[in-house]
C-alpha cells in the first residue's frame, strides 16, 4: 500500500540546514492501523507529510497504492490527495463558513459525485458516529471532540485508501481522545481502513498494530505491539 | 470546469451569507457609493447639456439657423427663401430674423442691447418664447410702437437677480427709448416682458418686421439669419442635407452643430472632469476590495491550506474569492442604482437651481453599463491578486500561518 525508500527531507533555513529525515525506508500493508511517535522534532509530521504528498523529500522515493508519486505533476497530486487520501488534522481544520454536514461533503461535491449520493453518504457517515442530529450545525456549536469526529467523516467519506492523522488527538482530552481512537479503531477494524496517525502519547499505542518509532530522522524502532 | 466553477461559488455564497456581516454591508456600501459617484456626476453634466440644448432649440435657433454665406452680411431675398424653406420635408416652420445693434433708455440708464425684428405669428411656430412671458403680452403681427424686452436688459425688481447692466426694472407698460444706428430714436410702449431662463433670449428685445419696415422706411426683404423648427420626428442632420439640396447657398446649421461650436470645449472640459472622477472611484473600488479580500484571504490561510491538502484546486479556491467580490459589487450596483434613480427623482422635482435654468441629473443608460462593466473588470481584479498570492503558497507554509 505505502512503500517508501530512503526519504530524506532537509530545509535550508539560511545559515543552518535542518535534516528533518535522515532516510526513512518502511513499507505499510493495507489495513494496517500504523503509530508514527517519537519527540518533539524527531521528524514524525515531516514524514506524514511526506507519505500524505503535503510535502517533497529532497530525496527517496515514495510508491503510494502503486504509483511512483513522484512521476505525478502538482496537479495529479491533487487529485490523487482528493481521491485516494484522506486527512485529519489536530486543530479539526473545519471551514468556518460550512455547515457540519457541508464539511463532510465538500470534497464529494469536488469529486463530481451527485447531489442525492453525497447526501446519502453524510448522513450516513455522520450517523455512524453519532453526530446525525447535527448535520446544520455549524463548527462553533461543537464541542472539539464532535468536531474532530465530524474532520475524521469529511476524511471518511470518500472511503480513501489511505487515511493520515496528524495528531488528531492533541486538543482533546482523555475522554475525548478515546473516543476518537475508538472511532478510528473501529474504521480500521470495519472497514479494512489502512492508517497512519502521528502521536506523542504513549497510552495511544494500544490502539495501533504496528508502532514506528522516529529520533532525530531516522526510525529507531518499527514493529507489531506484540513485537 | 464547470463542476469546479459550481464548487466555488458555492464556497462563496457561503462564505458571504455566514461571513463577517459588518464588513459584507460596509463593503456593498462603499461599492455603492462609488458607484453612485461614478454616475451621478455625469448625469449632472448630460443634464447641464440636456438644458443648453433645450434652450438653444427652444428660444433660440430652433432645430436649425440658416445664416447668410460667409461672404455676405445678409439673407438676400428672406421671405422667398423662407417659403422654400417652409416647403422642404421634415420642417415645421422656419421665422425670419432681423437682428440689429441699439441703443435702449429708461429713467436715466442706457443699455446696448441686440433688437430681433420678427413675424411673432411665424414665430410662435418656431420657439417657445411667447410662452414665457413674466409681464404682459407676446407680440403679434402688424403691431406697431410696441416692444417685448428680455428681464435680464429690463432688469429684476429685486436686483441681486441680473446678471449684469439693466435699465433698471421695466415692467409691461412702460416706456422706452430706442435709439437705432441710422440715427432714429423712437419711444416703445414696452408690451411684455420675456424670462425663459436662457440668458441669450432674456437679454434681446424684440419688434414686430412691420415696425423694422416702419423705421426704415422702406419693405424689408433681408435677413440677418433664420430659425427652423423641424418635425418633431425629423433627424436634423438629414433636414439640413435635404436643405442644401434645394440649392441653397447659405450657411445651414443643425443646433448640435451649434452646441458643439458654443459648448464644446466645455463639453470637452466636463468629459475630463468625468474620467477624473471615474478614474478615482474605481481607484477607491480597487483598494477597497484589493484590502477586504486580502485581509479574508490573509485571515484564511491555514484553512486555505487545509483545503488544499484535502484536495481542493487552487483554482477552486481563488475563484471562491472572485465570486464573493463579484456577488459584493453586483450587490454594491444594486444599492448604488437605486441611490442615484432615488437621488434622479428627488431632483427631478427639486431640480437644481442654476443661471441657466433647472438642471435635472440625466441618467444615461449607456453610462450606466460602462460604469458596470468597468466597476466589474477592476473588481475581478481586485479578488484575484491577492487570493492567487495566498492560494499560491506550498501547503504546509499556509497551514502553518
Amino acid at each position: 500500500m505505502i512503500i517508501a525508500e530512503n526519504l530524506t527531507r532537509t530545509y535550508d533555513m539560511g545559515k543552518v540546514i535542518v535534516h528533518a529525515l535522515r532516510g526513512v525506508s518502511l513499507t505499510i500493508q493495507k489495513g494496517e492501523f500504523i503509530g508514527i511517535m517519537g519527540a518533539s522534532g524527531s521528524g514524525k509530521s515531516t514524514l506524514l507529510h511526506l507519505l500524505g504528498l503535503l510535502d517533497k523529500p529532497t530525496k527517496g522515493r515514495i510508491t503510494l497504492a502503486g504509483v511512483d508519486v513522484k512521476t505525478l505533476n502538482d496537479r495529479q497530486r491533487t487529485r490523487f490527495r482528493l481521491k485516494r487520501l484522506g486527512y485529519v488534522f489536530q486543530d479539526y481544520a473545519l471551514v468556518p463558513e460550512l455547515t457540519v454536514e457541508e464539511n463532510v461533503y465538500l470534497t464529494s461535491m469536488i469529486r463530481g459525485t451527485s447531489k442525492e449520493e453525497y447526501q446519502a453518504q453524510t448522513y450516513s457517515i455522520l450517523e455512524r458516529i453519532g453526530l446525525s442530529d447535527r448535520l446544520n450545525h455549524k463548527h462553533n456549536e461543537l464541542s472539539g471532540g464532535q468536531q474532530q469526529r465530524v474532520a475524521i467523516a469529511r476524511a471518511m467519506v470518500n472511503k480513501p485508501e489511505i487515511l493520515f492523522a496528524d495528531e488528531p488527538c492533541a486538543n482533546l482530552d482523555s475522554e475525548s481522545s478515546r473516543n476518537v481512537l475508538d472511532l478510528f479503531k473501529q474504521i480500521n477494524k470495519e472497514m479494512a481502513q489502512t492508517i497512519v496517525m502521528v502521536s506523542h502519547e504513549d497510552w495511544h499505542t494500544e490502539y495501533f498494530d504496528r508502532v514506528i518509532i522516529l529520533r532525530d530522522g531516522l526510525i529507531i524502532s518499527d514493529g507489531k505491539k506484540s513485537d | 470546469m464547470l463542476l469546479d466553477l459550481r464548487v466555488s461559488f458555492f464556497l462563496a455564497i457561503r462564505g458571504i451569507l455566514r461571513g463577517s456581516r459588518g464588513s459584507l454591508y460596509l463593503t456593498i456600501l462603499i461599492i455603492a457609493m462609488v458607484f453612485t459617484n461614478m454616475i451621478f456626476m455625469p448625469s449632472i453634466i448630460l443634464g447641464f447639456i440636456k438644458v443648453a440644448e433645450d434652450q438653444i432649440i427652444t428660444y433660440q435657433t430652433g432645430n436649425i439657423l440658416i445664416s447668410p454665406h460667409e461672404d455676405e452680411a445678409y439673407i438676400e431675398d428672406a421671405f422667398a427663401l423662407q417659403e422654400k424653406i417652409n416647403r422642404i420635408p421634415g420642417v415645421l416652420r422656419a421665422s425670419v430674423h432681423y437682428s440689429t445693434g441699439v441703443t435702449l433708455r429708461y429713467k436715466g440708464n442706457t443699455l446696448g442691447s441686440n433688437l430681433v425684428a420678427i413675424n411673432p405669428d411665424d414665430e410662435r411656430l418656431v420657439t417657445d418664447v411667447y410662452q414665457k412671458m413674466s409681464d404682459g403680452y407676446y407680440l403679434a403681427d402688424g403691431e406697431n410702437d410696441e416692444i417685448i424686452i428680455g428681464i435680464q436688459t429690463s432688469g429684476h425688481k429685486d436686483e441681486s437677480l441680473d446678471m449684469g447692466a439693466t435699465l433698471g426694472y421695466l415692467k409691461a407698460g412702460d416706456p422706452v427709448t430706442v435709439e437705432y444706428t441710422n440715427g432714429i430714436s423712437k419711444v416703445y410702449h414696452v408690451k411684455g416682458i420675456i424670462e425663459t431662463g436662457s440668458y441669450y433670449a432674456d437679454q434681446g428685445a424684440y419688434i414686430t418686421w412691420d415696425e423694422l419696415e416702419s423705421v426704415y422706411g422702406r419693405d424689408m426683404d433681408l435677413a440677418t439669419d433664420m430659425i427652423v423648427r423641424t418635425d418633431p420626428d425629423a433627424y436634423e442632420p438629414d433636414v439640413k442635407t435635404q436643405i442644401y439640396r434645394f440649392g441653397i447657398r447659405e450657411k445651414v446649421q443643425t443646433w448640435q452643430d451649434l452646441l458643439e461650436e458654443a459648448m464644446g470645449r466645455a463639453v470637452q472640459n466636463f468629459a475630463m472632469l468625468n474620467s477624473i472622477t471615474i478614474i478615482v472611484s474605481l481607484i477607491i473600488a480597487v483598494v477597497v476590495l484589493f484590502i477586504v479580500i486580502m485581509i479574508k484571504t490573509l485571515n484564511s490561510r491555514r484553512q486555505i491550506g487545509v483545503l488544499k491538502a484535502l484536495g481542493v484546486e487552487k483554482n477552486i479556491i481563488i475563484h471562491n474569492y472572485v465570486f464573493q467580490v463579484l456577488i459584493m459589487t453586483t450587490l454594491g450596483v444594486i444599492v448604488g442604482t437605486t441611490l442615484v434613480e432615488s437621488m434622479v427623482a428627488i431632483l427631478t422635482v427639486y431640480p437644481f437651481q442654476f443661471p441657466d435654468g433647472e438642471v435635472t441629473p440625466v441618467v444615461a443608460i449607456s453610462d450606466l453599463i460602462n460604469n458596470t462593466i468597468m466597476l466589474y473588470i477592476v473588481a475581478f481584479i481586485a479578488g484575484y491578486i491577492p487570493a492567487w498570492r495566498v492560494a499560491s503558497e506550498d501547503i504546509l507554509t499556509a497551514m502553518r500561518s
